[in-house]
């Protein structure tokens, strides 16, 4: 395959998988995840089987690999309120209680799995760093929504 | 004011990207051979003066501060005060490497511009110079030390230009009072 061909069948694999698969995710976060969700933990690499199949396993493993970033870009270009918005949406779509959710992901921090691979150091600080505030204001709106005072709960974490 | 000290901050990250933009040159020169451009667009993530406005951005402190909870402010003080300094230091060590790599370049160089070097090398003092006082500054008044600095400015401004006439027609009572006895 020449490069110009390896390009085009790389690119329509990257559009596959934002029309067909990415667009039927209702927010970036969930995207985000989904797409971290595509990666083995031990090798690194990206895979999918339909996307695979269809376009070939390097492509769809670049084009899998090339959303991942994009999303995170997008999402590190968030302000901060929109990450909170995107985090409620995925809160919602989890179907889990939001207070055990948001207390598991602020102990385990599992969306650390979600950074994509060699991404500039600044973004990854930033992106977690906005997690960890989003959460902390999900939180925050939860106990204010349920009548408690959030004074004595958040003093932990600003020792961390 | 506070706008004035975001065009600080906006030209600040200007002259950084310029800088940031010779390191990637230099390190696309290296890495040319085996990796596509679509590879290397992706990977760079968003453009250093992107980044920098967002870590600086005002907006998402007025988020904060509109939730009126004591604890959010101090976390996402922290949070982006850590993130900032670690943007500066960053930044600075960056621009020592580029420096390091132009002078070891340089010295095999046969005809060197010796008024280029020094232009070059006055702004690397300058950029240096910035670093530092962006250090001190985000860590005693915080990641919006600017702004921050620029608004203490105006409102001490404000304050010595409303007690000047105070301190004046203090000084002119007894004055006067003393020319009439």
């Amino acid at each position: 395959m020449s490069a110009h061909a390896y390009l085009v069948t790389k690119q329509n694999a990257y559009d596959d998988l934002q029309r067909r698969t990415l667009a039927g995710i209702p927010c970036d976060f969930a995207r985000l995840i989904y797409l971290a969700s595509t990666r083995d933990y031990n090798s690194g690499m990206y895979h999918h089987e339909g996307l695979a199949a269809r376009f070939g396993p390097v492509q769809a493993r670049e084009a899998l690999q090339a959303c991942h970033r994009d999303i995170f870009c997008r999402l590190v270009s968030l302000p901060l309120e929109g990450l909170v918005g995107e985090l409620e949406l995925y809160v919602r779509m989890s179907h889990e209680a939001p207070g055990g959710f948001i207390h598991a992901w602020q102990k385990l921090e599992p969306y650390r799995v979600a950074v994509p691979m060699e991404t500039d150091v600044t973004m990854v600080q930033l992106f977690l760093s906005n997690i960890r505030l989003a959460l902390e204001v999900l939180r925050f709106r939860q106990e204010q929504s349920q009548g408690s005072p959030p004074a004595a709960s958040l003093l932990p974490l600003l020792d961390r | 004011m506070p706008s004035l000290a975001l065009a600080a901050v906006a030209l600040f990250a200007f002259a950084l990207l310029m800088l940031r933009t010779r390191s990637e040159e230099a390190e696309d020169r290296t890495t040319r051979e085996g990796t596509s451009a679509v590879q290397r667009s992706s990977a760079r993530g968003l453009p250093p003066a992107e980044l920098a406005l967002r870590i600086f951005s005002p907006t998402d402190r007025t988020f904060i501060r509109l939730t009126r909870s004591t604890q959010l402010q101090r976390l996402y003080e922290k949070e982006r005060r850590d993130v900032a300094l670690h943007w500066v230091r960053r930044i600075s060590h960056e621009v020592r490497q580029i420096m390091r790599n132009h002078r070891l370049s340089s010295r095999q160089s046969a005809d060197l511009n010796v008024v280029a070097e020094t232009k070059l090398f006055y702004q690397y003092l300058q950029l240096r110079f910035l670093c530092v006082l962006l250090l001190v500054l985000i860590q005693i008044f915080g990641p919006h030390a600017l702004v921050d600095v620029a608004a203490y400015t105006s409102a001490l401004g404000q304050r010595i230009g409303q007690a000047l006439p105070e301190v004046t027609r203090g000084r002119r009572v007894p004055s006067s009072g003393n020319v009439a006895a």
